[in-house]
C-alpha cells in the first residue's frame, strides 16, 4: 500500500519514539569449544523503546547462516549456558540468570509426560503475578487466542509441529517472564501459518512496555518485517569465530511497527543490504 | 511369502499370531517325535502340568513363592528409586555406581554373611534376593536417567524451577512410567533367583523347594511341568506390568506408536 501524500504528516507522527534504559546487554562474550572459537567479542545492548500512545514492547532479530553460532548466543543471552568469558546483564546491570528469559526452542520441546494443560499450568503456577485462581481462565483464553483449545488435554506428541509451537509460546508467556527468546520460529511454517505468528509476536510485543521479544532466525525478510533491531551474527574475514558485524536500526530507516513495510523500497533495499553481508 | 523375511515390513496381527502358534506347533511336534526315554515328550508334561494344577501342595507353594518375589521386588524398588532419584546428588552418586557394580558379586558366596546377619530363613531369602535384585534395578534405572536429554533440564531451567522441582519433574514424574517398565524387565530376574533362593532355606516351602524336591527324585516330568507354570506366571506379569504402563501413562503407548 502506498502511504497518500498528505497523510505523510501524520505517519511521520507515529513513528515518534525515544530509545530510554537498557534492557539488556551483552558485553565481550567469547564462547570456545575446546579450541574452536564459536563466538568472538560480542556486544550488543538493548534499550527500552518507548513511543507515547502505544505500550510498545522492544522485537529484536539475531540474524545469522547455518551453523553460524546463532543458538550458542541464544543459550547465552538467556542465561542457560556460560560464555568462556564475558557478561550478559539486565535492567540495572543485574546478571542475567536462567529462568530470566522464557525460551521457545528451536524444536519446541514440551515435557512429553503432560498434558498441554498441565504444562500450561505448571507455568503459570511459577508466575507471581497470577493469582492462582487466574490461572484456569488465564490458559483458556490464551488457548483461545493461539487456536489451542481442543488441544490442551492432549499429550504433545499428539500435536503437530506448529502447536507445539503455539503451546511452547504460550507456556513461556504465562511463565511472565518479560523476555521471550524464540530460536526460529519461522521454520517449518507454511505461508498463512507464518502470517499468523507474526500476528501473534507482534500481539504481544505490544501487550507490555518492557517486553522484549527476541528472534533468531534466517529468515531475513521476516525478521527484518517483524523487528524494529536486527543484529547480524557472521564471521569476520581472516578471523576465528562469529560477531555481530552489524547492527540495523530499523526505526530510523521507519522500518519498524508498520503493516505493510514490506512494500517499502526501503524494506526491499534493507533486506538486499543484510543479504549481502551474511 | 517375501514379505515374512523383508526386513521391517509390517504384518498384520493375525499373520504374527499365526506366525508364533504354527512355529510353536512344529517345535512341539519335533519334540514329540525326537525324544525318546529320558526326556519326557510334551503330552506327558501337560498330563502332570493338569494333575498338578488342582492340587493344594502346588499353589501353596506357588503363593509362598509369590509373596515372597513381590516382597522383594517392593523393597527392591523403594531402595532403588532412592537412590537412582539422588543419583543427581553429588554425595549419593558414587554409591549409586558402587550399588551397579554389585552386579558382579555372586551371591553364593554371600549366603554365610547374610545368614550370620539375619535371624530366620524367610529374612534370609528376602534379603538375599533384594540384595540380588538391586544392582539390576538400578542399572537400568540410572541408564533412564543418564539418557535423559538436557533440553528436558533447560525447559525447567527457563521455567524456573529450582533443582529439587527439576528433580521432581523431570525424573520422578517423567520417568515414572520407565520404572513400571524396569519392573517389568527384571521381574524376569528375580524369578529366576526365586528358585535358588528357595533352595537354599526349604523349611518354608515355595516353587523352588518344589522344584527341588522333584529333581532329587528325577521326576523330570513334574519338574518340567513346574517349569511351565514358571513360564506361564512370568508371562502373565510381564502381560500384567505392560498392561498397567497403558493404563496408568498412556503417552507411553503414543510414543512407540
Ligand atoms: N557442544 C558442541 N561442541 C562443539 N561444537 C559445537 C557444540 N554445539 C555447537 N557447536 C558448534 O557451534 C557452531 C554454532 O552452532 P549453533 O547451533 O549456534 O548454530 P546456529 O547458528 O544456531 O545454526 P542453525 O541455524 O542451523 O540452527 C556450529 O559450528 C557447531 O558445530
Ligand atoms: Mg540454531
Amino acid at each position: 500500500m502506498v502511504v497518500p501524500l498528505h497523510k505523510t504528516s501524520n505517519t511521520i507522527a507515529m513513528m515518534e519514539y525515544r530509545k530510554e534504559e537498557i534492557l539488556l546487554k551483552a558485553e565481550k562474550i567469547n564462547l570456545f569449544f575446546g579450541e574452536k572459537q564459536v563466538l568472538r567479542d560480542i556486544d550488543l545492548c538493548i534499550k527500552n523503546i518507548v513511543r507515547p500512545g502505544v505500550t510498545q514492547g522492544q522485537v529484536v532479530s539475531l540474524l545469522g547462516r547455518s551453523g553460524i553460532g546463532k543458538t550458542q548466543l541464544f543459550r547465552i543471552l538467556s542465561g542457560l549456558q556460560k560464555p568462556t568469558s564475558g557478561t550478559v546483564t539486565g535492567i540495572d546491570n543485574k546478571p542475567i540468570m536462567q529462568g530470566d528469559m522464557g525460551v521457545v526452542f528451536q524444536n519446541y520441546y514440551l515435557f512429553e509426560w503432560r498434558t498441554i494443560r498441565q504444562s500450561l499450568e505448571l507455568a503459570a503456577k511459577k508466575n507471581p503475578q497470577l493469582k492462582p485462581t487466574d490461572i484456569k481462565d488465564q490458559i483458556d483464553q490464551q488457548a483461545q487466542l493461539f487456536n489451542l483449545t481442543e488441544h490442551l488435554n492432549k499429550y504433545p506428541q499428539q500435536l503437530s509441529g506448529g502447536q507445539r509451537q503455539r503451546a511452547s509460546i504460550i507456556q513461556q508467556l504465562l511463565n511472565g517472564s518479560n523476555f521471550l527468546l524464540l530460536d526460529e520460529p519461522f521454520s517449518g511454517l507454511d505461508v498463512i501459518m507464518l502470517e499468523k505468528v507474526v500476528e501473534l509476536l507482534l500481539k504481544v510485543s505490544l501487550s507490555d512496555e518492557l517486553k522484549t521479544l527476541i528472534l533468531v532466525s534466517h529468515d531475513i525478510e521476516t525478521s527484518v518485517a517483524l523487528a524494529d533491531t536486527t543484529f547480524i551474527l557472521a564471521q569476520e574475514d581472516g578471523k576465528p569465530g562469529a560477531t555481530i558485524i552489524k547492527e540495523v536500526d530499523l526505526c530510523e530507516r521507519e522500518l519498524a511497527w508498520e503493516k505493510d513495510v514490506k512494500n517499502k523500497k526501503e524494506f526491499a533495499n534493507t533486506v538486499q543490504e543484510i543479504k549481502a553481508l551474511l | 511369502m517375501k514379505q515374512l523375511f523383508a526386513p521391517f515390513a509390517n504384518m498384520s496381527r493375525k499373520v504374527i499370531y499365526l506366525l508364533v502358534i504354527g512355529q510353536l506347533l512344529v517345535a512341539l511336534m519335533l519334540w514329540h517325535n525326537l525324544s525318546h526315554g529320558l526326556i519326557p515328550k510334551p503330552i506327558k508334561i501337560a498330563e502332570n502340568f493338569f494333575a498338578l494344577l488342582p492340587t493344594k501342595v502346588f499353589w501353596d507353594n506357588i503363593l509362598v513363592s509369590l509373596v515372597l518375589t513381590l516382597k522383594a521386588m517392593a523393597i527392591s524398588i523403594l531402595v532403588t528409586l532412592f537412590f537412582a532419584y539422588l543419583s543427581v546428588v553429588p554425595f549419593f552418586s558414587g554409591l549409586a555406581k558402587f550399588l551397579v557394580k554389585c552386579r558382579y558379586l555372586t551371591l553364593t558366596g554371600l549366603i554365610f554373611v547374610f545368614t550370620l546377619l539375619t535371624q530366620d530363613g524367610s529374612q534370609l531369602k528376602l534379603s538375599l534376593l533384594v540384595f540380588g535384585i538391586v544392582p539390576f534395578f538400578v542399572t537400568s534405572f540410572l541408564s533412564v536417567i543418564t539418557s535423559i536429554k538436557n533440553q528436558e533440564y533447560d525447559l525447567c531451567k527457563t521455567l524456573r524451577y529450582n533443582r529439587w522441582q527439576t528433580l521432581y519433574e523431570v525424573i520422578i514424574i517423567g520417568k515414572a512410567d520407565q520404572v513400571l517398565e524396569i519392573i517389568r524387565q527384571n521381574f524376569a530376574i528375580s524369578w529366576l533367583m526365586i528358585t535358588m533362593v528357595e533352595g537354599l532355606s526349604m523349611s518354608e516351602g515355595g516353587i523352588g523347594t518344589l522344584l527341588i524336591k522333584y529333581n532329587k527324585y528325577n521326576d523330570l516330568g513334574n519338574v518340567l511341568a513346574i517349569q511351565l507354570s514358571i513360564f506361564l506366571l512370568g508371562l502373565f506379569f510381564d502381560f500384567l506390568l505392560g498392561f498397567l504402563k497403558k493404563w496408568l501413562f498412556p503417552y507411553t503407548k503414543l510414543q512407540t506408536q
